[in-house]
């Protein structure tokens, strides 16, 4: 039986991993150029990542 | 709107061919075709939009499924089963299903169980769910392009 490696990542870092495949994954299916699957996939990510971060800000008050 | 507007044509004149934007990129396959390829590219990521040879969209859904899934499993995600008593079980099931064949791989990979109690479990549970319902778009994709209404 295979047994992967066993990842132990922060949050940022599995926020960061996510948000770049799944982005990498639209920008392929919406695309079919690929300087528009690039553009797009930068700003997907960034948005991935702006958002999280926001999000994350604006649960701060909340968490105590 | 400027560009939607068509006017009205002579009478008796032959029809106007079709303009590039109407035209399919791809020649249209028949129902049951089309629905077998959406299946195909279900059971194993990437594998309908290969053969409508979209070979990049294919290489990248297969590859990024694939990710998904492996790092979830080492993240110790839990893969849920049909033997779920509540909704969110019976939701994450269907969900995981989304991968097709990934999901028998990802419960022989887990050898060592789900560990939800950490952060990472947890992370791992999300990548599971996201690479079967991404698949489930790739698979829908593939079958719309399949039928020539997309590309």
């Amino acid at each position: 039986m295979i047994s992967p490696a066993e990842f132990k990542l922060t949050h940022f870092q599995s926020m960061v991993l996510f948000a770049l495949l799944i982005s990498i994954a639209f920008g392929f299916l919406s695309r079919r150029r690929t300087s528009e699957r690039v553009k797009y996939i930068i700003w997907s990510l960034f948005l991935f990542l702006l958002i999280g971060v926001g999000i994350g800000w604006a649960m701060y008050p909340f968490s105590r | 709107m400027p560009d939607e507007m068509t006017t009205d044509p002579t009478p008796g004149a032959p029809p106007a061919a079709p303009s590039a934007a109407e035209t399919p990129v791809h020649p249209q396959n028949s129902e049951l075709v089309s629905f077998a390829i959406g299946v195909a590219g279900w059971l194993l990521p990437g594998l309908g939009h290969a053969l409508i040879k979209m070979w990049g969209r294919a290489v990248a859904c297969f590859l990024v499924v694939g990710a998904l899934v492996f790092l979830g499993v080492g993240m110790r995600g839990n893969v849920f089963s049909s033997e779920g008593s509540d909704a969110f079980g019976m939701l994450g099931y269907a969900a995981d299903l989304g991968t097709g064949s990934f999901y028998f791989a990802a419960r022989a990979l887990e050898t060592d169980g789900s560990d939800v109690a950490h952060a990472e479990g947890d992370y791992g549970t999300r990548f599971l769910a996201a690479a079967g319902v991404l698949n489930l778009l790739a698979a829908l994709h593939a079958y719309e392009a399949a039928r020539g209404r997309k590309a």
